[in-house]
């Protein structure tokens, strides 16, 4: 009995082959493209780390996955601290559960000397969740680097936030004034920073993007909150 | 003659590209030509993404329209196009890590792009593999150069570079110019498509029936 194209048991049959041989289709694709996937993904969060900590050398533009990696494992110790600034012996990020009280820090080292500590920040910018990584250097008090890769600000204004010209602002910036001995929340103010904040004040202020004033204060905001977590640790490696 | 495409195929090819443009011609496909040119690169990938998805799409169609059952076809249309779109999306992750973050939703959404159900649906049902995958190629150009053309116009006006390099010099801008914030926002694609559409509808003679 020849099968009409038009009744039902054709059409059902038809649609499993179809959904089948696509499903397997793309089960193929995806397992075959899944160790390139995870190394892209893993790599990109160390390519993070390594901007936001200014490497001495750094990565060249067009550095592949693997060369990432390989300057990851030699330059950056990873770690992990809990509230109190203290270290989590034997502790990996990976290892952190969701709502733990228990921190990454990623150590840079030159030479066995520490260079710098960095640590993750994210928060709310204007349309959505603005991810980062801040690195201070040895001394506690002064901002080594920035990074911000992913966000979901205005491209052209608020995504400014992720070019190098934002970002090679905050370099040098204090966290710390020693004359007060006491925290000074790191701003990014509106307009530059010259025309605005008195002469003595200007290491605790970053020039501003013009047109995104929101994003702006969310990353302060951000980075303030960040900065009062991990203050604990950041007391303990201070010298007077 | 040159890998088999005749004097008709090409003919095709320019006709897609020009006279009968899928977003000029057809205004399909505006919301992603809005989304993803503020910049030439972001409009570069997905004019090559949907291009594939396009071709293959059609072609896969093409080959199957005898057997596909009438009451489903749209159905079966959308799970060939959702297959080509999740594997364009996995090779731009295993390739392009950097781009395919920028495009993020974009890629998964040429699923629901007119132009390529639209092909599917009229002119892959009803013509043989080859021919359709030529018209999927010359609609899938004809998108991406009208990407191509906004991108030009919002990525040079509004951040001053062309593919990420710095085109309006230090000096411009030192000097008093600003970049046109409006380029960079859905507005100012607006405005430019709406322009586009016009110089290319009065050029090429096309006028709507009333």
């Amino acid at each position: 009995m020849p099968i009409k194209k038009e009744s039902h048991l054709y059409t059902f049959g038809f649609a499993l082959v179809i959904c089948v041989a696509c499903s397997f289709f793309l089960a193929a694709v995806s397992e075959g493209l899944k160790s390139r996937k995870e190394l892209n993904m893993v790599q990109d969060v160390k390519k993070n780390i390594l901007k936001a900590v200014a490497l001495k050398n750094p990565l060249p533009s067009r550095s592949g996955p693997r060369e990432v990696l390989h300057v990851f494992q030699e330059k950056i110790e990873e770690a992990v601290i809990d509230a109190q600034g203290r270290f989590i012996a034997g502790k990996k990020p990976d290892a952190i559960q969701e709502g733990e009280e228990a921190y990454p820090l990623y150590i840079y080292r030159e030479q066995g000397a520490v260079v710098a500590y960095a640590f993750p920040v994210d928060g709310k910018g204007l349309w959505s969740t603005i991810y980062g990584y801040l690195a201070i250097e040895a001394d506690g008090q002064t901002v080594r680097g920035v990074t911000f890769y992913k966000h979901g600000e205005t491209p052209g204004l608020g995504a400014e936030i992720e070019k190098d010209w934002f970002q090679d602002n905050f370099k040098g910036k204090k966290i710390w004034d020693a004359a007060a001995r006491d925290r000074v929340p790191l701003t990014v103010v509106k307009g530059r920073v010259k025309d605005n904040i008195p002469a003595g004040r200007q290491s605790f202020y970053v020039d501003g993007i013009s047109g995104a004033t929101m994003t702006c204060q969310g990353v302060s905001e951000i980075l303030d909150r960040w900065l009062k977590v991990y203050e604990p640790f950041l007391k303990t490696i201070r010298k007077f | 003659m040159p890998l088999g495409i005749s004097k008709k195929d090409r003919r095709s090819i320019r006709t897609a590209l020009w006279a009968s443009n899928p977003v000029t011609f057809h205004v399909l496909g505006i919301c992603s030509a809005l989304a993803v040119t503020t910049q030439m690169k972001t409009a570069l990938v997905m004019g090559a993404a949907l291009t594939f998805v396009l071709s293959l799409s059609n072609t896969a169609i093409s080959v199957l329209r005898g057997f596909i059952p009438g009451k489903i076809r749209i159905i079966v249309q959308l799970v060939v196009i959702s297959t080509l779109v999740a594997v364009a999306d996995q090779v731009l992750k295993a390739f392009m890590y950097d781009v395919s973050k920028q495009l993020s939703v974009f890629v998964g959404l040429i699923i629901t792009n007119c132009i390529v159900m639209g092909r599917a649906e009229a002119y892959a049902m009803r013509n043989p593999p080859f021919k359709s995958f030529i018209d999927g190629i010359g609609n899938g150009l004809g998108y991406s150069a009208v990407l191509v053309c906004v991108a030009v116009f919002r990525e040079l006006l509004g951040q001053g570079t062309l593919l990420g390099w710095r085109v309006v010099p230090e000096a411009l801008y030192e000097s008093g110019y600003a970049n046109c914030g409006l380029m960079v926002l859905a507005p100012g694609a607006f405005f430019l498509l709406g322009a586009i559409v016009w110089v290319q509808r009065f050029l090429s003679g096309y006028t709507e029936k009333p």
